[in-house]
């Protein structure tokens, strides 16, 4: 019996040592994770940079950073997913968020409390990184706004005071106020550059009062007053010279525009902030509310980590993005690269442009919510280059507004069948 | 006699059999394997794949369903994907002939040591063809943009007016045209060069003994013999005009409007912006369908008299 008992008590200890060194071996597995990024401007430094006290006391998660151009970005992504080799974690803006939901891995089965997670951040951006069973499938880095850059030197070259006019200043008026802007500046062509992008000119459409979509989201609704409206003003400041038509017609880069000095005021985004910046030496620029059209309004965006449902590494991929995600590591890093934090309990306290931030920030606090379901719908994505496509067809007079608008509807409802 | 051929002699004759079908058939063959290989695999398969994919209604993240042709009877009713169709027939038509014309001036001028610092000429012109299409656009959109282009900046810093180089449809075209002309030649003036230096130096002695002008001599004796070679520059560059893609994306992004955007972009922009890679298919189908009846073209009127010696 004596001999049973000592040989059991042998067993056992052998066992619970074979099943720590197990549990040791999985814990501190060698693991890569593979990190995609794209860059505004310095993010994917910045983010090995933040991350950099994580992997040191990790010592068995090594990073493998790939950084992709924006403009490939989507594509390279979407055939990694498809070809069933995800990247373990990966930079996702608003636009790619939409496309991909549906291959992303929901956080709730790596968190205690997901509800608490979510609290954590603005509810805005949180409505974004939700997959259609309401699960959240990424954490929001950065809050981004569509917004109005101007050159301030030159506005005070021409006896503005631009924060004065700014406050309450409708688009008409803007006309008037800008090509004073204009006349004042021998080197000065034009009031403003918008980027070329859908995502920009929407700005100017939702405030005069237009939309993509119906109010559920069914079906496209481009064909409305305020669209049309919208392209009317936007064909008007092209063929009147206050807006450069090189940005839309020749694709020239708006924000060298504004750098150089040619362009009063630059309609880009909270992104713009850190480029100009580094890069504007000649001149002040400051950010304002823009003008009014029928209401006020910006558009809301952000950037995202998210895993994917076919990622090899799930369990330390989500760890990363939790830890990457965290107060301390989402300010240290929306600080370094001049960017609004996605979390609601971010006090981050900017070297300089918080003035700027805050414009910004109360621009989206007028935006209407609608928006941001808009720009969160998979099949508005399918059509955007398409509407970019009309858009400059009207600019050039090949279409009129309406007809634009029209077949936008016309193409865009096929994918919404 | 006609009598039975003994084991020896028909052992003998066997061999030789064996061993002529070898080297004459499948010792070729062998040699030709990798290449029948990479072809079957990268460009046969693909295109049979293709063409299953364009019967399909197809997104990345869907599973094939089949529509017959479907896509097919939609693309005779898309008006942008006929707008880059003819933009496509215009952009290949005046780069190849212009590629030709250029390519060979370069190759006649830099053959016969008639300049000095042949070598370094040669050199110069063929790195632009060493370049990135991209790295090419880039600096050619530097050069020819609106605002911030160096060429509007020099005939503005002496009072002359902007040239609107790419936001004007059909000076975007022709920018895009000449700059890929600039881009490619270095590449066909090396394969024609070759072409020259493969015609007997004792052709033009008997010319020159003879009297024969210049002209005559290139039209006589240069022209017919360099035939073949012009046609392997005209279906290259022809082949590749229809593919072109990243220069004009990076230059124009296909502007203003459809200006500029070819085929082979909207086949781009219908697969992975819109999300239809059936569709996308079917188009791929139809430009390669195009490009082949080109090639077949090009052969049959410039081979008709060819002189393959």
């Amino acid at each position: 019996m004596k001999k049973i008992a000592v040989f059991l008590t042998i067993l056992l200890l052998a066992t619970s040592t074979l099943f720590a060194a197990g549990t040791k071996e999985e814990g501190t597995k060698e693991t890569t994770l593979s990190v995609m990024w794209f860059n505004d401007a310095n993010e994917s430094d910045v983010f090995m940079k933040t991350i950099d006290d994580y992997l040191k006391a990790n010592p068995h998660v090594k990073v493998d950073l790939q950084v992709v151009a924006y403009s490939e970005y989507d594509q390279k992504l979407k055939m990694m997913i498809s070809g069933g080799n995800p990247p373990d974690v990966a930079r996702i803006s608003t636009n790619t968020l939409s496309v991909v939901v549906d291959s992303l891995e929901p956080i709730d089965g790596y968190v205690d409390d997901i509800e608490k997670v979510k609290q954590e951040f603005l509810p805005s951006m949180v409505a974004f990184a939700m997959n259609k069973d309401n699960k959240l499938v990424a954490y929001p880095t950065e809050a981004t706004a569509n917004g109005m850059i101007v050159n301030k030197t030159a506005f005070d070259n021409a006896g503005i005071d631009l924060d004065a006019v700014s406050k309450t200043w409708t688009w008409s008026e803007w006309e008037k106020i800008v090509s004073n802007v204009i006349a004042a500046n021998p080197k000065m062509k034009y009031g403003l550059a918008v980027d070329f992008t859908p995502h920009r000119f929407s700005t100017i459409m939702y405030q005069f009062n237009g939309h993509f979509l119906n109010a559920d989201q069914s079906a496209m609704e481009f064909n409305n007053p305020g669209t049309i409206n919208t392209l009317n003003w936007f064909k008007h400041v092209h063929d009147s010279g206050l807006v450069p038509k090189s940005v839309w017609l020749g694709s020239e880069n708006p924000a060298e525009l504004f750098q150089a000095g040619l362009v009063a005021g630059h309609i880009g985004g909270s992104w713009n902030i850190n480029t100009y910046n580094k890069n504007v030496k000649d001149f002040e620029w400051k950010v304002v509310n823009m003008p009014k059209a029928a209401i006020n309004s910006s558009v809301p965006g952000g950037k995202f980590v998210a895993s994917f449902k076919g990622s090899a590494n799930k369990v330390e991929a989500q760890k990363l993005m939790a830890a990457f995600s965290d107060n301390a590591h989402n300010e240290a890093y929306c600080l370094d690269t001049f960017n609004l934090s996605s979390r609601a309990d971010a006090t981050i306290d900017y070297p300089s442009n918080s003035k700027d931030f805050d414009v910004f920030l109360s621009e989206l606090k007028v935006t209407p919510a609608f928006t941001a379901n808009e720009w969160k719908n998979t099949n508005l994505s399918k059509v955007t280059t398409y509407i970019k496509e009309q858009i400059v067809e009207v600019l050039l007079g090949n279409v009129t507004p309406e007809q634009a608008v029209a077949n936008v509807d016309a193409k865009g409802n096929t994918y919404f069948k | 006699m006609y009598g039975r051929a003994s084991p020896l002699l028909f052992g003998n004759l066997m061999k030789k059999t064996v061993q002529g079908n070898f080297h004459q058939i499948k010792a070729p063959l062998l040699f030709l394997l990798p290449n029948i290989l990479i072809f079957v695999i990268f460009i046969i398969i693909p295109a049979i794949q293709g063409l299953r994919m364009s019967l399909t209604e197809w997104g990345v993240f869907t599973e094939p369903t089949f529509i017959g042709l479907a896509n097919f009877k939609e693309l005779f009713q898309d008006k942008v994907f006929w707008r880059t169709f003819s933009n496509t027939l215009v952009f290949s038509f005046f780069t190849v002939a212009l590629m030709m014309l250029y390519s060979l001036l370069l190759a006649l001028l830099l053959n016969k040591n008639a300049l000095r610092g042949e070598k370094i000429f040669r050199s110069l012109f063929y790195i632009p063809s060493l370049l990135s299409m991209i790295t090419v656009g880039i600096a050619w959109r530097f050069i020819l943009g609106d605002e911030m282009g160096i060429v509007n900046y020099v005939l503005r810093s002496f009072g002359g007016e902007g040239i609107h180089w790419l936001t004007n449809g059909n000076l975007a075209m022709a920018s895009v045209i000449l700059v890929s002309v600039w881009a490619g030649a270095g590449y066909y003036m090396v394969i024609l060069i070759g072409g020259l230096q493969a015609i007997p130096l004792e052709l033009y002695e008997a010319a020159t003994i003879d009297g024969a002008s210049p002209a005559r001599t290139f039209r006589s004796i240069t022209l017919p013999l360099l035939k073949s070679t012009l046609l392997v520059v005209l279906v290259l560059a022809t082949i590749s005009s229809f593919k072109a893609y990243e220069l004009i994306f990076v230059m124009t992004k296909g502007g203003p409007g459809y200006a500029t955007k070819l085929i082979v972009q909207q086949v781009y922009q219908v697969a992975f912006m819109e999300d239809r890679m059936g569709y996308a298919s079917a188009m791929s189908i139809l430009l390669m369908i195009l490009i082949g009846l080109v090639t077949i073209v090009q052969f049959r009127i410039s081979g008709k008299d060819q002189d393959y010696e």
